[in-house]
């Protein structure tokens, strides 16, 4: 690794896929990109609680992001590039997270992480966000991981995994964190028609919509749509669920998804992801036949939205 | 001017599709500039009949067949696939096949798929092999149709170095002979790049380096897929113009003789 990357700050360049391309298909996005332009120069409000001020209206925010764990020797590099790709894409945030390369994650393995997502905030200052993973089943010493990442670090959010189905009493302390915090959870989430072997614990949309029952304060993210089995009956789980908003990141790309989830839970519930599938995240909302507002939304509005909810 | 490889009318079996007749699959090329597309029916992939969803393809490319190139599915399995065949090649016009050994219940290695292979390499005619339809994972309870594994595809484009392949909806060819520089194997196969990566690991600038610009064509997989994220790969991946048009249509326009 040659770039040097201790608390400088990355330049953003001029992306391949500019923001209008992003938002093409849609009658008013020159207008829309006039707009964002000028409030984005005007200059914007700090979110509350971001690593960073440069949180900005009109910037696109991949609200599903994985920095890569430092057992893997190209750790450096990949990051730098994730950087680069999100350049390319025209993407000005990644809120990240840096799981364990084997879960369920133990105390020490889970803060190592989150040291690292960290020291990843300082290396790309403005553009990488933290969520902080912990593993519910660790108790006290998850929730004060929770409490030194959000309150020291300026961590943005909680991610969880499957070490536990979101709905096991284990998990609420963690919840109810959240809300005290005023941050949101990131879940991982998948609906097979089959149980997964390797995720026997996995929650669904049907799990985080109870969960969101229980807690209609919490603020949930039902990850990956998109990665995450049948995303249609995830779409339907989810309807009646109003604090649940749904990741639009994943690896598939099947037509008609993102119309989908917008028509069933409504477009004020839907983030922009990508979960390291970056091209098809960007051409997933690209392509949705939905107007450039509400794609403006699912870009960042929504995400900023929920994190403008912490106080500062 | 923009070829797609990879495309599709018609219902398919487990999830609605939208823009899947010829005039909305039309529409929807319009509003992303694609110039023409590759197109086989959707419902013969699970059709007991295939011939069924070919007849259909020829009836909706009627009249749009400048934009529309029809690709048959056969099922060599099935009862008179031979006359199927013959019928897609001389009456429908179509110059190529789409093959799903996992969906129909037959290996590349069987004698029946030899056979076919054979003829429609006899034929002039480009075969096509979908690695996979949709995501396995949010599969029907119904049933469970693995991906094709690489490793068939390498015997297979080994064995019939006469016949030429476009490997569709596939990924992870760096991590075997396929992708890789100097594999040795016959260049009749092309690489469709709608799930490739072109950004992070690159991929497709992977099979670029290792196979040569000629060897990479443009595909989206719609309407199972939105056309975009092919797009958007083509639009950031670091190649020249020159090579980036021969992804986009030159390459595709050579095999298929357009």
């Amino acid at each position: 690794m040659t770039t040097a990357h201790t608390n400088q700050s990355v330049p953003e360049h001029r992306p391949q896929i500019s923001r209008r391309a992003l938002l093409k298909d849609s009658a008013a996005a020159v207008v829309a990109s006039a707009l964002l332009s000028a409030r984005a120069a005007a200059g914007e409000q700090p979110i509350p609680g971001a690593s960073s001020d440069s949180l900005r209206k009109g910037r696109v925010i991949d609200c599903h992001a994985h920095l890569t764990h430092r057992s893997r020797s190209t750790w450096e590099t990949d990051d730098r590039k994730l950087i680069e790709a999100a350049d390319k894409l025209g993407i000005g945030q990644l809120c990240c997270s840096m799981l364990t390369p084997h879960r369920p994650a133990t105390a020490d393995g889970f803060r190592e992480c989150n040291q690292w997502t960290a020291d990843g905030m300082r290396r790309f200052p403005g553009r990488v966000l933290g969520y902080c993973y912990v593993n519910p089943g660790y108790g006290r010493e998850a929730l004060e991981e929770i409490r030194r990442c959000i309150g020291d670090r300026g961590f943005i959010g909680i991610k969880l995994y499957n070490e536990y189905t979101c709905t096991e009493p284990l998990v609420f302390p963690i919840v109810e964190l959240a809300i005290k915090l005023d941050v949101p959870i990131l879940h991982h989430a998948s609906h097979s028609h089959y149980f997964v072997e390797d995720q026997p614990r996995m929650s669904d949309g049907g799990h985080l919509a109870e969960l969101a029952r229980r807690y209609p304060e919490a603020m949930l993210i039902c990850a990956h749509i998109s990665g995450g089995g049948d995303w249609e009956w995830t779409i339907k789980a989810l309807r009646h669920a109003p604090n649940v908003l749904l990741d639009t990141s994943g690896s598939v790309t099947d037509e008609g998804t993102v119309e989908m989830a917008a028509a069933v839970v409504g477009v004020d519930r839907l983030v922009f992801g990508c979960d390291s599938s970056m091209t098809a995240g960007v051409g997933k909302i690209r392509g949705a036949n939905l107007s450039t507002q509400d794609k403006e939304k699912i870009l960042g509005e929504n995400m900023m939205k929920l994190l403008r909810r912490r106080k500062p | 001017m923009i070829v797609d490889v990879n495309a599709y009318l018609g219902h398919f079996a487990f999830r609605r599709l939208r823009h899947n007749t010829a005039a909305a699959l039309l529409a929807l090329m319009d509003s992303k500039k694609i110039d023409k597309a590759v197109v086989s029916s959707a419902g013969s992939i699970t059709y007991r009949n295939a011939q069924a969803g070919n007849e259909e393809v020829a009836a909706e490319v009627r009249g749009h067949r400048d934009r529309l190139i029809p690709f048959a599915v056969i099922n060599p399995f099935y009862a008179g696939w031979q006359d199927d065949l013959k019928i897609c090649h001389e009456e429908f016009g179509m110059a190529g096949l789409r093959l799903y050994p996992n969906w129909h219940n037959y290996q590349f290695s069987s004698s029946c798929c030899r056979e076919l292979v054979n003829a429609a390499t006899e034929r002039g005619m480009v075969i096509s092999i979908p690695i996979r339809v949709e995501d396995n994972r949010q599969r029907s309870w119904l049933l469970n149709v693995p991906d094709l594994p690489l490793e068939e595809i390498v015997e297979l484009v080994k064995a019939y170095p006469k016949a030429r392949f476009i490997l569709l909806n596939g990924i992870g060819y760096t991590g075997c002979p396929l992708g890789r520089k100097d594999n040795g194997l016959p260049s009749n196969y092309a690489i469709e790049l709608s799930r490739l990566s072109a950004v992070l690991a690159n991929e497709l600038g992977q099979l670029i380096t290792n196979l040569g610009t000629e060897r990479v064509m443009f595909g989206t997989g719609m309407p199972f897929n939105y056309p975009d994220p092919a797009l958007v790969k083509l639009e950031v991946l670091d190649a020249s113009e020159a090579d980036k048009e021969k992804i986009r249509s030159q390459n595709a326009m050579a095999w298929l003789q357009l």
